[in-house]
């Protein structure tokens, strides 16, 4: 299966993630090769299944009350840089 | 080293203390760790304090809790408190939980000493420890060989003798696979039965913490000291486990064992086949009775298992932005080339890899033809592992279709990579449990693995069949030779 290269510019924009020309050219081919194996998919016969259905599994639910969680310091401790109540980030916009 | 059992008789009859035994295995990583490379971090000062503790409670003669004074590994992303959890990955690299994940609180709970944390794939994407952004884990058999993965480093430490228990994930083989190419038992267990509370999430739906012992008995012990039910787990289940020591000892005579043809077919290496059948012509010589039958999802499975796992990877993986924790780019203009140039800094190939592939089969116009589908062929595979287990008490086959492999021989391949799940992957898909176990050796010497796949909460039985093996063909699974 062919895929084109706005394709994976497309893909990378959603994602959130960014490639060089070197980059894109190697993950269209290998692209390729793992959309090539997911063919098997199509020439499976899956007459009588349903995505979802949930019969047998009860999601369990629990009390809705609140719990406080006071530990601030604790909760942010692998932030960068506080003020306040609020995570400080770098300035991004003029 | 020693096995779970000895250390527990040591302790209780006072031949050795609990410092004695944890600053001997940190003793033994510290001195042979640099062949093997398992260990991320190593917790020294705290295991040691927590090692006095236990030999005061031992002193002033109070009962032993199952896991007291055990030294543990676990894969480092299992949440520690305090302690770094990486993932192995760039983009966590200085981040400590502030919170322990349910199966380190109850290994805490029950008296576990944890030495460290563990190497790995990063965010667990691949099958030989060789996409952790830090270093390769070697295999303790064969250096120049890799050790599995993703837990890789939770094997290879079980393997040489850095801990009798460590913990793994296992969302498409990976507690299966490194147990096989290291020679140690290791065990998925069924979805639910663990708490996934702290896992750093790959993908949801399939992910599930597993142990690793050199022995049935050791892996049993690693089960007991972390299953059951965790309210911060939603998919957490309470259900009542059996005595898996008292089960162990009933055999295996009469029981039912179902034999796929496909997981033998073609694509298999000639060695790991003959062993695999070997094995189980020993299982019918304890007085099991076996039957071949047809299960058609290794390829397809192995289709659906990459679409499910890397949709639910992209998702999972949208949380690392750069703003709230983990590595941030240190030049950008705006608040979105924020994010990308952390996002696209930090994560290696293969994460970056199966996010796009994620999010491709995710996006709109391809959602049908890949989500979805794999989806319900999801529901088939479940449905064909029910009707195995009317019929069979357990199916068996290969653990991987290939020896362990050399480091770097996969890597520039990513879909050949992947091929070496195929036997793994569709017990995730269905949620239930499987062990690998040592079957033997290849001529090399290499360690093959035999796998064994129960129904929901059936560990009673795949411990019952991994034990009479081990049992019967006593395999010596020391890696360590002259000169190594």
């Amino acid at each position: 299966m062919k895929v084109s290269r706005d394709e994976v510019k497309y893909i990378g924009k959603l994602a959130n993630l960014r490639f060089n020309e070197e980059e894109m050219d190697k993950l269209i081919k290998e692209f390729e090769s793992i959309l090539e194996h997911f063919v098997n998919l199509e020439e499976e016969n899956l007459d009588g299944y349903e995505m979802y259905s949930f019969d047998e599994k009860s999601l369990r639910t629990r009390t809705d009350e609140v719990v406080n969680f006071d530990n601030r310091d604790k909760l942010f401790s692998n932030v960068k840089k506080m003020r306040d109540k609020c995570i400080e980030i770098p300035k991004v916009v003029d | 080293m020693y096995s779970v059992n000895e250390i527990k008789k040591g302790l209780e009859e006072k031949e050795f203390s609990t410092v004695e035994i944890v600053r001997e295995y940190l003793e033994k990583i510290k001195k042979k760790d640099d062949k093997i490379k398992s260990f991320i971090t190593l917790r020294e000062e705290e295991a040691l304090k927590e090692a006095e503790e236990t030999d005061k409670k031992i002193a002033s003669g109070k009962k032993l809790k199952i896991l007291e004074g055990i030294p543990i590994g676990l894969k480092d992303n299992i949440a520690t408190k305090g302690l770094k959890t990486t993932c192995s990955s760039k983009i966590l690299e200085d981040f400590i939980p502030p919170y322990d994940a349910g199966a380190a609180i109850k290994i805490k709970e029950k008296g576990g000493i944890i030495l460290g944390k563990l190497n790995m794939d990063e965010f667990a994407m691949g099958s030989s420890t060789e996409n952790s952004a830090f270093f390769d884990t070697k295999n303790p058999w064969d250096l120049e060989r890799v050790p599995g993965g993703s837990s890789g480093g939770s094997a290879a430490a079980v393997s040489a003798g850095f801990a009798p228990i460590t913990y793994g994930s296992d969302t498409g083989g990976s507690v299966r696979i490194p147990a096989s190419f290291c020679g140690v038992v290791g065990l998925k267990p069924t979805y639910g039965l663990v708490s996934r509370y702290g896992l750093i999430a790959l993908a949801s739906s399939l992910d599930q913490i597993g142990p690793f012992g050199k022995s049935v008995e050791d892996c049993i012990y690693g089960l007991k000291g972390v299953q059951g039910f965790d309210e911060k787990d939603s998919t957490s289940k309470d259900v009542k486990m059996p005595d898996y020591f008292k089960e162990i000892k009933k055999g295996i005579k009469g029981l039912k064992v179902g034999v796929p043809e496909e997981f033998f077919a073609h694509g298999i290496d000639k060695e790991v086949k003959e062993k695999v059948e070997y094995n189980i012509k020993i299982l019918e010589k304890l007085g099991a009775h076996v039957e071949k039958f047809s299960l058609p999802i290794t390829a397809t499975g192995l289709s659906a298992y990459y679409i499910v796992s890397s949709a639910e990877a992209s998702s999972n993986l949208g949380r690392y932005d750069g703003v709230r924790y983990g590595v941030r780019t240190d030049e950008y203009k705006s608040f979105k080339e924020l994010i990308v140039k952390s996002r696209t800094e930090g994560f290696g190939e293969e994460v970056k890899r199966r996010i796009m592939l994620g999010t491709y089969a995710l996006s709109s116009g391809y959602y049908d033809a890949y989500y979805k589908r794999a989806m319900i062929f999801r529901k088939k595979v479940e449905k064909l592992f029910d009707e195995a287990f009317e019929k069979y008490d357990v199916v068996v086959s290969p653990t991987l279709p290939v020896l362990p492999f050399k480091l770097g021989e996969k890597r520039s391949n990513p879909m050949e990579m992947y091929l070496s799940d195929t036997f793994t992957v569709n017990i995730n898909l269905a949620g239930i449990p499987a062990v690998s176990v040592p079957a033997g050796f290849s001529k090399e010497g290499l360690p093959i693995g035999i796998q064994f796949i129960g129904d929901k909460f059936r560990e009673d039985i795949l411990f019952r069949f991994a034990y009479a093996l081990e049992q019967e063909i006593k395999l010596n699974l020391n890696p360590w030779k002259e000169g190594r």
